[in-house]
């Protein structure tokens, strides 16, 4: 494969093939959905094969078989009904499907990113992924697979340079990036560094939640294997009779939590080794990932929100992540973008470091120099209540009822409203405007700290919430939904709630610019 | 047909005036609730012929709970209906909903991505219908319409999917 781009210049598109290492690419491709996917809808005949099938050894290495054989397979015929063509009307071609034959079309003005990744079986000869992130659409996602690293870059350029033209054409708000902008900015992070977002991240939580519908399997499993031995071991070597049960299940949930660190930190590695951010010309482009380099470039201006956030265990660290959201399809959407590595990610930031890439985007935002609006006291004095008082109500009556300590309650209600009062003073936000672009940051957090920020004109819509007592003390909640995610301000005043969102609105009715 | 042009230097949302809902729009949120408590009856009348013993228990009960059950939400839905308001303006749509929670949504229209109509059985014997908005954020449609006419549906949707071909976004930046 050469880095030429073929565009057929009349009605017939040129098709082209991907190299034959690409069938590498799709057994690896279907292999990974046959698991996620697939083998949740087995589960029924799996657990008829687990409890009625007998000679299951046997049985299982056919299954095995038919299984790989059939991926091989259909990877082949995928691959050789795999073909792509870039068309004189900027438009990328793609014609895929096994059974079902499937024509994709996505106009380069709907490119979003253009991402690189190098999986680690393409390293070798030096091929790559060049992934087309569709605007707004995770579903929409094209992957030229087992390219040469030249030609994915000379796609990306001629993308980005077509893009590029069209901003130009249509508006001239983005001419105003200052010189500064072409000087390249990078930030490193150590895979010591990585590690610890290992620690921080809830990575093998998920983990943990997709291995759920065997958990009965896994429990039964270990009750007979570890636990059984590890009894016999305490009872044995250590002459615990009495306590070695207990001992034993100890022992094991320290195991299971050591294994779940290791597995966090292990996927924090695979995401992020070797990590790499470099900003020029209002654009990211992220490096990173030990199984596959995964190269993610992305434009300032499809970003539609910056979180930065802090929770318990990135408190105890002193570390910071910082998010990149760009649109998405919301909720599940926004899920799915994530794990499309859409999302930039920049994990265990210092504070310096996240000064120094807040310096990069937005260079008025210090959020220890901003002077949040808090929310009103109303909100503590109506959370106190349901979330301290109430709970404690109850919590008393059980210690009655139980014949229990009362002091359990009065623990409760101390723990109850420390809680609520941190959250209460966590709310905050700050309206900023900086070279004509107006900007909202909202505050939250109970132990940890997170920071939303993003330009008014990208909301997508806005409300306002009240009952009848926050009418009464003129009192509003303000929810602005975003294309990633949302603001909410729970609790102030009416006026700065309208303000709020008639701001809002203006800014969006009145603003030429894209949004996405 | 929608006269609500106050928008243009700043959008006071809190000065829109809502239109209600159809004239039968009640009817329609009364025959919908009617739908659950009919099966929820019909579960009752079973429970009676399979267990009579705890149904002897729990008549009582269920004498009293099940209608005030039913006056309540039969007020509740009065209520709820006379709370909501649709207001289309010259660049938005706005929602007042909500009882308790007093919720006024507005979506501004350059960022719908797609509209739908919806009619269900009862809706279409009482010519009303289903207006959702979507934009390009949250799970589910940002902007629900119910109780709407047909017609009224039907014309909010040619004038969203008329807006900014008309040159309706330009005039509004003009006067910036």
């Amino acid at each position: 494969m050469t880095s030429d781009i073929h565009t057929h210049q009349n009605s017939q598109p040129v098709w082209q093939k991907v190299s034959p290492w690409a069938l590498v690419y799709f057994v690896v491709h279907f292999s990974v959905r046959f698991v996620k996917d697939g083998l949740l809808n087995l589960l029924p005949m799996l657990v008829v094969f687990v409890t009625q099938v007998e000679n299951k050894l046997f049985w299982g290495q056919i299954a095995a078989l038919v299984a790989v054989c059939g991926l091989v397979l259909y990877s082949l015929l995928y691959y050789l009904n795999f073909k792509y063509s870039i068309s004189d009307d900027n438009e990328i071609l793609l014609n895929k499907g096994v059974l079902q034959k499937e024509r994709l079309t996505l106009k380069f003005s709907r490119v979003q990113n253009v991402n690189i990744a190098t999986p680690f079986y393409f390293t070798p000869v030096n091929l790559v992924n060049c992934i087309f992130d569709a605007a707004g659409s995770t579903a929409q996602e094209v992957v030229l697979p087992g390219v040469t690293n030249e030609y994915a870059q000379a796609m990306r350029k001629q993308i980005f340079t077509y893009k590029e033209k069209q901003q130009i054409a249509t508006s001239d708000i983005s001419d105003d990036t200052n010189d500064d902008d072409y000087d390249e900015k990078s930030l490193l992070i150590s895979n010591k560094e990585i590690a610890k977002f290992g620690l921080m991240s809830n990575m093998a939580i998920l983990a943990f939640a997709a291995a759920a519908p065997f958990i009965n399997a896994t429990i039964n499993f270990l009750e007979k294997q570890l636990i059984a031995n590890l009894e016999g071991f305490y009872k044995q070597e250590l002459g615990l009779i009495t306590t070695a049960a207990a001992f034993a299940v100890a022992t094991l949930v320290v195991m299971l939590f050591l294994m779940a660190i290791l597995l966090s930190v292990a996927m924090a590695l695979a995401r992020f080794y070797n990590f790499e951010v470099y900003f020029k010309d209002a654009k990211f482009k992220r490096i990173s990932g030990l199984l596959e380099r995964h190269q993610l470039t992305m434009s300032l201006d499809k970003v539609q929100s910056i979180v930065i956030k802090q929770n318990i265990m990135s408190r105890l660290l002193k570390r910071y992540t910082l998010q990149c959201l760009q649109a998405s399809s919301g909720g599940w959407g926004a899920n799915a973008a994530k794990k499309n590595k859409q999302t930039l990610v920049l994990p265990v930031l210092t504070k310096p470091q996240v000064n120094s890439v807040c310096q990069w985007v937005y260079p008025w935002f210090d959020s220890e120099k901003l002077i949040f609006k808090g929310a009103h006291r109303a909100l503590l004095y109506k959370n106190l209540a349901f979330f301290a008082a109430l709970p404690s109500v109850v919590i008393f009556g059980l210690c009655i009822a139980l014949e229990l300590t009362t002091l359990i309650s009065v623990g409760g209600v101390i723990v109850l409203s420390g809680l609520v009062t941190l959250s209460y003073q966590g709310y905050g936000y700050y309206l900023h405007q900086d070279q004509g672009r107006h900007y909202l940051v909202i505050r939250k957090g109970m132990i940890g700290v997170q920071y939303r920020v993003f330009e008014l004109y990208k909301a997508q819509s806005a409300h306002s919430i009240s009952t009848y007592f926050m009418r009464k003390s003129s009192l509003s909640s303000v929810h602005i939904q975003l294309a990633s995610g949302f603001a909410f301000m729970p609790y102030i005043k009416t006026p700065d709630a309208n303000y709020l969102i008639d701001f809002t609105l203006y800014q969006v009715e009145s603003d030429t610019r894209s949004w996405m | 047909m929608f006269s609500n042009p106050q928008l243009i230097q700043f959008p006071q949302h809190e000065a829109i005036r809502f239109n209600p809902l159809a004239d039968r729009a009640l009817m329609h949120v009364q025959l919908n609730w009617l739908m659950f408590y009919l099966p929820l009856i019909g579960v009752l009348g079973a429970f009676y012929y399979i267990n009579s013993d705890l149904w002897g228990h729990l008549k009582p009960y269920l004498l009293v709970i099940t209608p005030v059950l039913i006056i309540t939400s039969l007020f509740y839905n009065v209520l709820n209906v006379r709370l909501q308001g649709v207001a289309v303006r010259a660049h938005d749509i706005a929602l007042k909903k909500g009882v308790i929670w007093q919720k006024v949504t507005i979506l501004p229209l350059a960022r719908v991505q797609h509209i739908e109509i919806h009619r269900g059985p009862l809706e279409r014997k009482l010519g009303l219908a289903s207006l959702k908005l979507y934009s390009a954020g949250g799970m589910s449609a940002d902007l629900q319409l119910t109780g709407l006419t047909h017609t009224h549906c039907k014309e909010i949707r040619q004038f969203v999917q008329n807006y900014g071909i008309d040159g309706s976004k330009e005039q509004a930046i003009n006067h910036d």
